[in-house]
């Protein structure tokens, strides 16, 4: 089973692409920001990161550079789910090292068929 | 006019100023406790909303796995209830937007009530020389500053809150 890392200072958005995923079968795993979501990463293997991009402590664009440092992180996709929309922002995020980009109020079946891809 | 009268009257604008500010901060006091009531009523709500989706969900895929091979008609219908989820899963997202459209008017409403508390605080120091209208004069202009920045906080975009962008909302990049 894959295990994807979902993180958002938002609980419910967090339990909403946790519905989501585990109606699908994968097993999930879920961070407040992005420091916590580093510490959940680098104690557990994860197959796929979804982060928030505007969250306290640490932005997503911020842990996806902090991942990308980690040899365990180099391939693994980070998808950015946020509200923010700019082509800017979104520039940073590939230039980080993100696999894609989101934007929120996300489809769910969307939201699946992009994770199936990138874990493919 | 002497300046003992002089003196009098600016001190009782002063005062009248001292209404203003506590007015207004008794009001937005009530309006940042409104604020964080429903932002707690709409917390719990979507809290108590998912949890039901995540309880009816888990049981559609568990019933949707013990459908017996040949019946395909009945396992469709189930991921037809479970799109239907997922489309109320969708639209409930709309709840992160007002909280952070909830949390942007909460920032502005505390800077304002901490204008109008530099304002009070300045009422509450004595006056070094009472009998002179100046002083009283500059007491009110500097209160008056304090309540106008509050005010103006109104304007300010306390924490830009990000807005639907309808156009966007949905789409996926990948890189």
């Amino acid at each position: 089973m894959k295990t994807i890392l979902a993180v958002d200072d938002s609980a419910t958005m967090r339990e909403m692409v946790a519905f989501v995923l585990e109606s699908a079968g994968y097993r999930v795993i879920e961070a407040e920001d992005g420091a916590q979501g580093l510490d959940r990463a680098t104690a557990t293997s994860v197959d796929l990161v979804i982060t928030d991009q505007n969250m306290p402590n640490m932005d997503g664009l911020t842990l996806v550079r902090s991942l990308r440092e980690l040899r365990d992180y180099k391939s693994v996709p980070i998808l950015l789910l946020t509200t923010e929309s700019s082509d800017a922002m979104k520039a940073q995020g590939r230039a980080a090292g993100a696999t894609g980009w989101l934007v929120k109020p996300f489809d769910p079946a969307t939201l699946l068929e992009v994770v199936q891809k990138v874990l493919r | 006019m002497s300046e003992e009268h002089g003196a009098r009257d600016a001190a009782q604008a002063a005062d009248l100023l001292v209404t203003v500010a506590t007015s207004l901060n008794e009001r937005l006091a009530l309006t940042a406790g409104e604020l964080a009531r429903s932002q707690t009523m709409l917390r719990e709500a979507s809290g108590e909303l998912m949890t039901a989706f995540r309880g009816a969900a888990d049981r559609i895929v568990a019933a949707q796995r013990s459908v017996p091979s040949g019946t395909p008609d009945r396992r469709s219908e189930y991921g037809v209830v479970l799109d239907h989820l997922y489309r109320a899963v969708e639209h409930l997202q709309s709840h992160d937007l007002v909280n952070q459209l909830i949390d942007a008017q909460k920032t502005r409403v505390d800077k304002m009530r901490e204008q109008l508390e530099q304002a009070l605080a300045l009422a509450s120091t004595p006056v070094a020389e009472p009998q002179r209208p100046d002083q009283w004069i500059e007491r009110s202009r500097q209160m008056l500053d304090c309540i106008v920045a509050g005010i103006r906080q109104i304007d300010e975009d306390a924490r830009a809150p990000v807005h639907k962008d309808k156009k966007h909302a949905g789409s996926v990049d990948l890189f």
